[in-house]
């Protein structure tokens, strides 16, 4: 499945994302979603009866003020807030089910793009493979395209099972590393790249949901005595209204705002 | 895509339920993947929960320095009250001889109960017997001259012409003119014209918690602790008391009488189009603002599909829809907002819809309907919109033959039901204090369908016993029920009053006094003329004595009071009345025998108070069968003094006020054998032990002490 959504998604947009400035981008997949989001939760949930879930509970706050003096009277206002958030919760929730699941896979391969900043010429950065046993670890070899240049020696640390190498990329380009053990060969993708491009941090044996959520490749075979390849790319920092940003925050926020414009715009109930 | 979702494939629910909890709990940065759906339902359900804890931590920090401020305000209240709450149920027009027949047939068992166990007796009312007359001094406590309400209409001394007595809405003062606009600055001017007190005003100030709904003439609502809707009198939002709209292809050059207009439905490529009439665009450009609509008719289904604004919907033929909201857009940012109900009566071979009177929205009202401006907005939210307009039933349509006996019937318990509801939340609201409601649906129905009880009303005098529908019967019973449900929930220390402003009579023949004015040269029409149009278009002033225009109001043409008056003042004008009052008092009708006036009431002997000289000089008792005429009530002079009522308006109460008495009832004893209406107020504020205001001209009544509990045992 996340394979298939990240071809899917490389086929789409893969190419179309490289050249644009990334806070301009996340702006507007923002806002997009954020109104995507209101249509789906207009044509998903029924509209009639959120808006009437929602007046009463209007209704029962106005109740708190109008018969303030009241302390019955108010605090039956209160119970009956509390029932009516459910009501509406219970209401949104199908809807927002829906909507959920599309918007999961659409931000994981954002993530691909925005969350992480592609190596640059010239700086060095490390590779760490985990095995599955410390003698393992002993026996790892990198092979490196011609490209690429180990700057320091590996660093074995058997403890953790884990083998570290720091390499230097020469060029801009997408570049495969492969790491030998136990007669197995595996490979690793290194993107080096000034703009925007697809990064896939870690390449993981097993492990679905972390696959899911921090990987862009497919897994490691089963039978391989490596576990993990994992390459440290920097976490992608978007500058936007004069703040720094992580780019998950800064689309929950413009996406939010997006949608409450849009469902004032179009009449819709959320 | 809704219908595919509400089609559940509980499979594949549960398969994405997994999932989005699995994705859930992961907690990387998952979170933030729920996106912005997460996020509506979060902001939107939890900002309520949040705006509701900040509330209460308010009221929680204020609590102490409220509730020493409360009992100082409430050091009046309660500490000498009789009882711990007042209900009172008011049923406009609830005739006291009708509601004793049927109790005595052995109907109305909660009523009857009442009666029984507590008491009944008729309710004397005010001259004249005029609905927002009589509770005006229902709620003030004072005759009509200290209230200065005389009738639906007043007269406007300068020109003849009427004004409604209750409010007066003007134009703002200031304008900005930009080309050919000019801007209003600041809102519509609203005057209450009522004069006098409410009693929960003294009640509210005292720190009793007062709920009152839809007590006629309180528009514009006042400002006092306690919540108010106001009722009779709230204008629609073209600022009348209620204009229909017809919207048909039949042509016809005819004009309704009054309350509503004809609108032409017109061909759309495969619709058809109209409008509703709206108020009068307040940039000066001239012209009414309308709200324009769409219909497509199935004739197949017997139904229309019906477009306005963003809104859509489908009626059946016979079928009345939701109240639907209606913008009318001046332009500049100007836009009035309505609500009005559609009703379609027919799709073939001609298109034929009727519009309700467009309502002020009470979810953004554009005149202040209650008190405070929240508490319609509150009504609305909690039980969706209702009727705003204080003649809501539209009784006009109804005489003008463009609704039937059914639809006009399933409109007025439409509202009716919506009362209910706000009235029984009023109740649940005011555990101690006053909870008032008055339902006028027992006026509108009776005023309509007194034709079917009065065995030889001419309006359907062909029509066999058998076939006629038991309509007053059925609307004692609903009260009747109403009471059962309140009844229900009160406890022994809850007074319970239910009242009713005045009685009702058939309404058989109409009386044109002006007519009988002119006949006996009391008014002189101008040169050549025969009869006069409305508002006595042709009225020679300088020749006339003496007029008559509302219901019951019989003014003289006096000099330095009125315009163009002659009668000199003092004792001309008082010989005046006399030679009037001795030649109407008692006057037959040819046709039947029938005393056709059967009192004629000076008002300087019935009214006392500072507003006197805004009433007419004669209040006119029409007898039994009796009322004015429709063209009386409008100014207009005919040929002929009596013919018969051919309307489906067929009940009235404004007569004689000796023979339309209202109602009380009540869950406690009484001891006063002639109560009145005007005691009301005295008698509420005695009975939460406060002192009475010296101007009331009630007498408060005192309550029976009830016989002590037998002992638990005993029992």
């Amino acid at each position: 499945m996340i394979t298939f959504s990240s071809r899917s998604f490389r086929l789409l947009c893969g190419n179309a994302l490289l050249p644009a400035d990334p806070a301009r981008l996340v702006l507007a997949i923002s806002i997009a979603v954020g109104l995507l989001m209101v249509i789906i939760f207009r044509y998903t949930s029924d509209q009639k009866a959120i808006g009437r879930a929602k007046d009463r509970l209007k209704a029962h706050l106005l109740a708190v003020r109008l018969f303030q003096d009241q302390l019955p009277v108010v605090m039956r206002a209160y119970a009956r807030i509390l029932r009516g958030t459910g009501s509406y919760l219970r209401l949104a929730f199908a809807p927002f089910l829906i909507a959920i699941l599309p918007i999961t896979f659409l931000i994981i391969q954002l993530d691909r793009y925005f969350g992480w900043m592609p190596l640059r010429a010239a700086q060095t950065f490390l590779v760490e493979a985990r095995v599955e046993d410390r003698a393992a670890a002993n026996q790892v070899e990198l092979q490196l395209p011609p490209e690429l240049a180990s700057s320091a020696p590996a660093v074995h640390i058997p403890g953790d099972k884990q083998v570290v190498w720091r390499l230097v990329a020469q060029r801009d380009g997408q570049y495969d590393i492969h790491i030998a053990a136990a007669g197995q060969t595996v490979s690793k993708q290194v993107v080096v790249a000034s703009g925007l491009a697809r990064v896939s941090r870690v390449r993981w044996q097993g492990n679905f949901w972390e696959r899911m959520l921090t990987s862009g490749e497919p897994a490691l075979a089963d039978n391989s005595p490596i576990q993990s390849i994992a390459i440290t790319y920097l976490p992608r920092v978007i500058h936007f209204a004069g703040m720094e940003w992580n780019w998950i925050v800064l689309f929950f926020v413009v996406s939010l705002i997006a949608g409450f414009i849009g469902k004032s715009i179009l009449g819709i109930q959320v | 895509m809704r219908l595919l979702f509400r089609q559940k494939r509980p499979g594949l629910s549960l398969v994405v339920l997994v999932i989005v909890g699995l994705v859930l709990l992961f907690p990387l940065r998952s979170e933030a993947y729920a996106g912005p759906g997460a996020g509506f339902a979060v902001l939107s359900s939890f900002w309520t929960i949040f705006v509701a804890f900040l509330y209460s931590f308010y009221a929680l920090v204020t609590w102490p320095m409220r509730y020493l401020l409360r009992r100082f305000r409430r050091r009046k209240a309660y500490g000498k009250a009789q009882v711990k709450r007042v209900v009172i149920v008011g049923f406009d027009g609830m005739d006291p001889a009708l509601a004793s027949r049927f109790m005595d047939e052995g109907k109305l068992p909660h009523l009857t109960k009442l009666r029984d166990s507590g008491t009944f007796r008729p309710l004397r009312t005010t001259f004249p017997a005029i609905s927002p007359v009589a509770w005006s001094t229902f709620l003030t406590g004072v005759n009509p001259g200290k209230h200065n309400i005389y009738d639906f209409l007043g007269r406007d001394l300068k020109n003849y012409l009427p004004y409604l007595s209750s409010a007066q809405i003007s134009e703002p003062k200031r304008h900005l003119r930009i080309g050919k606009y000019s801007v209003p600055l600041g809102r519509p001017e609203i005057k209450g014209l009522r004069r006098g007190t409410p009693f929960w005003h003294w009640l509210g100030k005292a720190g009793v918690f007062c709920s009152v709904i839809r007590v006629p003439v309180t528009f514009p609502p006042e400002k006092f602790p306690g919540v108010l809707l106001s009722g009779m009198c709230v204008p629609d939002l073209k600022g009348s008391q209620g204009t229909f709209c017809f919207c048909t292809t039949r042509a016809s050059g005819d004009k309704f009488r009054e309350g509503g207009v004809r609108i032409p439905v017109e061909r759309l490529g495969a619709g058809f189009h109209s409008y509703i009439p709206g108020p009068e665009n307040p940039l000066g450009t001239g012209g009414d603002l309308r709200a324009q609509f769409k219909i497509r008719t199935d004739v197949r289904r017997h139904q229309a599909r019906i477009e306005i604004d963003s809104e859509t919907f489908t009626l059946k033929v016979g079928e009345y829809s939701e109240w639907i909201a209606v913008k009318f857009k001046a332009g500049m940012g100007f836009t009035a907002h309505g609500i009005c109900r559609f009703y379609l009566k027919e799709i073939s071979p001609e298109v034929e819809v009727y519009v309700t009177p467009v309502n002020i929205d009470p979810r953004r009202p554009d005149l202040p309907i209650s008190h405070p401006v929240t508490y319609s907005i509150y009504l609305a939210k909690l039980f969706g919109p209702y009727a705003t307009l204080g003649l809501a039933e539209d009784t006009w349509a109804l005489n003008e033959e463009v609704l039937d006996d059914q639809a006009f019937l399933a409109q007025c318990y439409g509202n009716h039901e919506d009362r209910e509801r706000m009235f029984f939340d009023a109740l649940e609201k005011t555990p101690r204090g006053l909870c008032a409601c008055v339902f006028d649906t027992t006026d509108r129905v009776q005023h309509m369908f007194w034709r079917y009880l009065d065995q030889t009303h001419p309006a359907v005098r062909d029509l066999p016993q058998a076939q006629r529908p038991r309509v007053i019967q059925d609307l004692y019973d609903r009260m009747d029920n109403l009471i059962g449900r309140v009844m229900q929930q009160i406890d022994d220390q809850t007074l319970l009053l239910v009242i009713s402003d005045h009685g009702f009579k058939s309404f058989a023949r109409c009386l044109n006094l002006n007519a009988w004015l002119h006949q006996n040269g009391y008014l002189t029409l101008k040169q050549g003329k025969s009869e006069s149009g409305d508002w006595f278009e042709d009225v020679d002033w300088s020749r006339t004595r003496a007029y008559t225009m509302g219901l019951n109001g019989l003014y003289l043409n006096l000099k330095g009071r009125e315009w163009e008056g002659i009668v000199e003042s003092g004792a001309p004008a008082e010989a005046l009345k006399e030679e009037l009052r001795a030649k109407l008092d008692g006057l037959l009708d040819p046709a039947s025998g029938a005393i056709g006036i059967t009192g004629m009431f000076d008002c300087d002997a019935v009214f006392a108070g500072p507003y006197v000289d805004n009433a007419p000089d004669l209040i006119v008792g029409y007898g039994e069968g009796f009322r004015a005429s429709w063209d009386s009530v409008m100014g207009k002079v005919t040929g002929k003094i009596f013919e018969d009522n051919l309307k489906a308006w067929s009940g009235d109460h404004c007569v004689d006020p000796r023979l339309v008495p209202g109602v009380l009832f009540s869950n406690r004893k009484i001891a006063i054998e002639k109560p009145a209406i005007v005691d009301v107020a005295p008698t509420i504020l005695k009975l939460f032990g406060l002192d009475l205001p010296s101007y009331f001209d009630g007498k408060p009544w005192s309550l029976v002490p009830a016989a002590p509990r037998p002992p638990k045992a005993a029992a």
